[in-house]
């Protein structure tokens, strides 16, 4: 599904990603552990398509198609979102408002007919309930006066309304005590999907004790240093980035 | 009152609107809405614009000031002397006009609906008496110029809700002055919506009189190609606990200028008066400009005065989350703009006119983004 090959990313004329390689299967969930400032975020804004995240050289494939040629509510349309690490706050526009206008611009862009605005309420209700997203929280504008739980449930809402083919999750575990944390992997797990791929961007090990990727991938100095499978993790946690870094240097 | 009386007030205005001129760039008040530039040749003119009420709500008293015998109410309360030279204007160069009056205690719901069409100049009175309320929507009749000169007069706890939207008119010079004294207890909350002219200008001077007066401005202007908008105020605590806040928000695209100037002055005494005032503008484009020009004026104790001004543009973080959201460019940044502009909006108490603003903000940006 997800095909990248030889990435490289500048940043304000700064190369973060130096050659990044990677491939997604459709069902597979992957993880990409990494120290601060190994690429992470780099990675995930480039595949949604932020503005100044330039690629110098190599390739997104992402179900046939290159992924940079894009731009972001293209992306979005054709399955692909982003569970961002800092959800922004939008005052002046209700989350409600904004996830209908959202999800119907989705599937325009798909040649499919809007839901009237009683679809999108049960079906936003409907989908709410088990990420416990409450009525009130919908009525608020986006994102504002949110805790850092509350956000990052709204994310994986989104993403179980949106139904994406390819799920990134960047650093969804950050800013959650561990109820929170429980709360969201739970919902993550419950779209895990033979159709849908993922790509859970974290820091720690913690998450992925919720959510178990198929394959884990380090990242350290914009290249994939280190890959295996889920005991990786448990190594990480052990042993600390600088060992396995240290190694592959 | 008397005749005499009344033609003398107008040979005051017409030496003021004489010894002045037309007001122009070089004038400290004028800086940015150069009035002579535009009028050119033709000057302030001496033609009598006109008024339409569509209809009166019942308990609403009207006087047309073009006829003779103006009633007690309205000769104690019009052409009150000033230094304004536009307000001047409108009394010296033209003798028409209408004055509305709500007594005592009457609570009018409907609103009252008036226009002023037309060319040239034409003035206004409204005066709600003691513990009167209404809710006033003022239309704004495209022209090639025009001076409005409103009076308004709040006695003890009257209250007014006054809405004004001026349209989007490029070849139009709309210009008025409104001035408010506002008793204790009185209430104003003053609504302006412009998508601006070739140059528009809304200003507002108002004397919170009594204990307990309170005056809320807000705005919300967009503006694209070379329009102009203009909103001027000037508010006077002259009483302590008195209260006033002003909410203004700009959208200006393309060559277009917004203008926002406000003088708050908290005179000697009145202590304890509380103000703030707030103008906020994006501009979308290289040429667009916006002026914002909070100001305040202190001579009393224990006063709390906030203001702020902000121009910027739209925040790129909050457009790409909603582009990677599937939603596309330029309904994102509509999106964000009308987000903008809400809080001002809100503002407005009177849900069927809130509505109405929403409406017409919503198709301005649509033109823009």
């Amino acid at each position: 599904m997800l095909e990248i090959k030889n990435l490289h990313v500048a940043v304000e004329g700064k190369e973060i990603l130096k050659g990044l390689s990677l491939s997604i299967a459709p069902g597979q969930v992957h993880a990409i552990m990494g120290p601060n400032g190994s690429g992470k975020s780099t990675l995930s804004y480039v595949l949604a398509g932020r503005a100044g995240y330039d690629v110098t050289e190599g390739s997104i494939i992402y179900n046939g198609e290159d992924l940079v040629a894009l731009v972001p509510e293209e992306r979005a349309a054709k399955g692909v979102f982003l569970a961002m690490q800092y959800p922004v706050e939008i005052p002046g526009v209700t989350t409600m408002t904004f996830l209908k206008t959202a999800l119907n611009s989705q599937r325009r862009a798909r040649g499919e007919s809007d839901i009237d605005a009683v679809g999108v309420l049960k079906l936003v209700r409907a989908k709410a309930k088990t990420l416990n997203v409450s009525e009130e929280m919908l009525k608020r504008a986006l994102n504002v006066g949110f805790s850092g739980g509350e956000k990052k449930r709204l994310e994986i809402l989104q993403m179980a309304i949106f139904e994406p083919k390819l799920a990134i999750l960047d650093e969804t575990d950050s800013g959650l005590d561990i109820d929170a944390l429980r709360l969201v992997a739970e919902g993550v797990n419950a779209l895990r999907d033979p159709k849908r791929a993922m790509l859970v961007i974290t820091h720690y090990q913690r998450l992925l004790d919720y959510i178990v990727p198929d394959r884990i991938h380090v990242l350290a100095g914009g290249r994939i240093v280190a890959e295996g499978g889920k005991e990786l993790a448990l190594e990480l946690e052990a042993k600390g980035y600088e060992h396995i870094v240290g190694q592959a240097a | 009152m008397t005749l005499a009386l009344n033609l003398d007030r107008k040979a005051q205005a017409a030496a003021v609107v004489h010894s002045h001129g037309v007001p122009h760039r070089r004038i400290e008040d004028w800086k940015y809405s150069d009035l002579k530039a535009v009028l050119g040749e033709q000057g302030l003119g001496a033609v009598m614009a006109e008024w339409l009420v569509g209809s009166l709500p019942s308990g609403v008293e009207m006087f047309d000031l073009s006829q003779p015998n103006p009633p007690a109410w309205v000769m104690g309360h019009i052409a009150r002397p000033t230094q304004n030279v536009m307000r001047a204007a409108s009394l010296a160069l033209s003798a028409g006009g209408v004055a509305f009056r709500v007594p005592k205690g009457a609570a009018i719901t409907a609103p009252l609906k008036l226009d002023f069409t037309g060319p040239g100049h034409v003035r206004g009175l409204l005066v709600l008496e003691e513990g009167a309320s209404l809710t006033l929507v003022e239309g704004v009749g495209v022209t090639d110029f025009r001076n409005v000169g409103f009076e308004i007069v709040l006695g003890e706890n009257a209250r007014l809700e006054h809405v004004r939207v001026s349209p989007n008119a490029a070849d139009a010079v709309l210009v008025e002055e409104v001035s408010l004294h506002i008793a204790a207890g009185g209430h104003y909350r003053g609504h302006f919506a412009g998508f601006g002219s070739k140059l528009a200008r809304m200003e507002l001077e108002i004397a919170l009189e009594g204990e307990g007066a309170e005056a809320h401005l807000s705005g919300v202007s967009v503006l694209d190609g070379k329009r102009h908008s203009d909103v001027t105020t000037h508010v006077i605590h002259r009483v302590g606990n008195s209260q006033s806040t002003q909410l203004f928000k700009h959208v200006a695209s393309g060559a277009a200028r917004a203008v926002y100037q406000g003088k708050v002055t908290v005179a000697k005494g009145a202590n304890g008066s509380d103000s703030s005032q707030t103008a906020k503008a994006l501009l979308l484009g290289e040429g667009a400009e916006a002026d914002l020009k909070p100001e305040l004026e202190i001579f009393a104790d224990d006063v709390k005065c906030a203001h702020g001004a902000a121009v910027g543009d739209l925040d790129a973080e909050s457009l790409f989350y909603l582009r990677a959201r599937g939603i596309p460019e330029s309904q994102a940044r509509g999106l964000l703009l009308q987000a903008f502009l809400e809080d001002a909006v809100a503002e407005i108490e009177n849900i069927d006119q809130r509505e109405l603003v929403r409406t017409e903000l919503l198709s301005a940006l649509k033109a823009i983004v």
